[in-house]
């Protein structure tokens, strides 16, 4: 690290700010599902008894409930921020799942 | 029942014109379902009559995301909606359809977005939304600390918060006492605000909930459906320390039920954990019942832990009860409210939403006529 130098305002803000105490601690964004992030407990591939009788039923009952709010984020496209149009023009997901395509980070 | 009683008084008050704007033959007070569906559709049913009566469609907002929660004022004639991908709420006016209301959360580099908790002051005079704001710097998102927004309702379609209450994160429900002098925030416990200042009058533990052995409660609240009864309820569970693992007994579920009239809480355990349960409501009636819907619709007596269960046609997210106490209406998720007797828990009945569209996320309601 001696032969480093900082280069920019956020390398200055790494150097000056090397302990844990003087670093803003992370917070976490989510309420109670916003934010993508936080939510990790099974659900999509397994129910929270970890079988499967408990996932909904059928899967496009809970497609646009997942989607919709970020739930899933890694299995189900995100349309409250980033595939935002994903759905849009499909309202009825158990009609519609045929037109609904991957879609691939941007 | 208080809120049918407050229904009649203003039928009378407002007469024949408010009359005139509802299918005939409504004299007596009718209950009239209001909800939404994708795309943008806010629409009120006759209940009894199974029938969709007005459809409106929210003005300006995502095609692609569905609107979330929903509360509605006492007399019927607005609901107030969160769209527009969490960051718009605006107030339709159910007779004509017209937005009277809308407030933008987000602005210059701020997103806000209001996941899930609202409600309305009892006079209809104020709109409490749990906003949670985020910084969008060049390089980086700055996290801010959430609030309540209070709007004047009166405050037109470029509506500022009036005040902005200090909360705790991870407020999935807010919910004012009947009397509108305390609002409830459903945050890690069971907060007591004033609703003026946001000044922490006390709480209903949760998080801190200290009951014998059990360990902390897990739950998911944001589905608003407590003005039949005046009661949040919620479906909880639990784990037991003093059971082995793998012990069917060791994870239970079991109701968590606030009177918002008389802040009280009465909770039962009901079964071993094996069936997941999402929202509740308390028939107005036979006020020990307490019905909860997803894959299957569960009746549980909460005085004596009784439980009947009936498998639905697909899964469903939400829940609410007639008036009279005598039937269920049963949406979310797809395009459909199923409509079940509360006595059998048989199908009596079905409504599909206008279009056809997924109802998703939001909340079922139910105001008199």
């Amino acid at each position: 690290m001696n032969r480093l130098k900082p280069l920019n305002r956020k390398a200055h803000q790494i150097d000056a700010a090397p302990t844990e105490d003087d670093v803003e601690k992370v917070v976490a964004m989510s309420a109670a599902v916003a934010g993508c992030a936080t939510t990790f407990d099974p659900g999509w591939e397994l129910d929270p008894f970890l079988g499967v009788a408990g996932l909904c039923q059928p899967m496009e009952a809970d497609l646009y409930g997942c989607s919709d709010p970020c739930w899933w984020p890694a299995q189900v496209p995100d349309t409250l921020h980033n595939y935002q149009d994903w759905s849009t023009g499909n309202d009825d997901a158990a009609r519609d799942w045929k037109a609904l395509q991957s879609v691939f980070p941007k | 029942m208080k809120i049918k009683t407050t229904a009649l008084a203003l039928s009378a008050s407002f007469g024949a014109a408010l009359l005139a704007a509802y299918p005939a033959g409504a004299l007596a007070a009718k209950d009239y379902l209001v909800t939404a569906a994708r795309p943008n559709l806010v629409f009120v049913v006759d209940a009894k009559a199974r029938k969709v009566v007005k459809s409106h469609t929210i003005p300006n907002t995502s095609m692609g995301n569905s609107p979330i929660t929903l509360v509605h004022s006492r007399d019927g004639k607005t609901a107030y909606v969160i769209h527009n991908r969490w960051e718009t709420v605006s107030g339709i006016d159910l007779e004509s359809g017209k937005e009277v209301f809308r407030a933008e959360l987000s602005g210059g580099d701020i997103r806000a977005k209001a996941p899930f908790a609202m409600d309305l002051s009892p006079d209809g005079k104020e709109l409490a939304v749990f906003v949670n704001p985020t910084r969008l710097l060049p390089g980086e998102y700055q996290v801010l600390d959430p609030y309540i927004a209070v709007y004047r309702t009166d405050a037109g379609v470029d509506a500022e918060p009036a005040r902005r209450l200090p909360v705790p994160r991870r407020v999935s429900t807010l919910a004012y006492a009947p009397k509108g002098d305390t609002l409830y925030a459903f945050s890690w416990d069971m907060l007591k605000l004033d609703p003026q200042t946001g000044a922490v009058k006390g709480k209903h533990p949760w998080r801190s909930w200290k009951n014998g052995d059990q360990g902390e409660p897990d739950t998911l609240a944001v589905w608003p459906q407590f003005e039949q009864a005046n009661v949040f309820a919620t479906p909880y569970y639990v784990t037991h320390a003093d059971k082995k693992e793998g012990d069917p007994a060791a994870l239970r579920a079991g109701i968590w039920r606030l009177d918002l009239e008389q802040d009280k809480v009465t909770f039962k355990e009901f079964e071993n954990a094996g069936v997941v349960l999402f929202s509740s409501v308390v028939n107005p009636v036979r006020r020990d019942e307490t019905y909860t819907v997803y894959t299957q619709l569960t009746r549980v007596n909460t005085k004596t832990g009784k439980m009947d269960r009936v498998d639905l046609d697909h899964t469903y997210y939400n829940v609410n009860v007639s008036s009279d106490g005598n039937e269920l209406y049963i949406g979310g998720t797809q395009g459909d409210i199923a409509v079940y007797d509360s006595r059998t828990l048989k199908r009596i009945g079905n409504i599909r939403t206008p279009g056809g569209g997924d109802q998703v996320l939001t909340s079922l309601r139910i105001f008199q006529r």
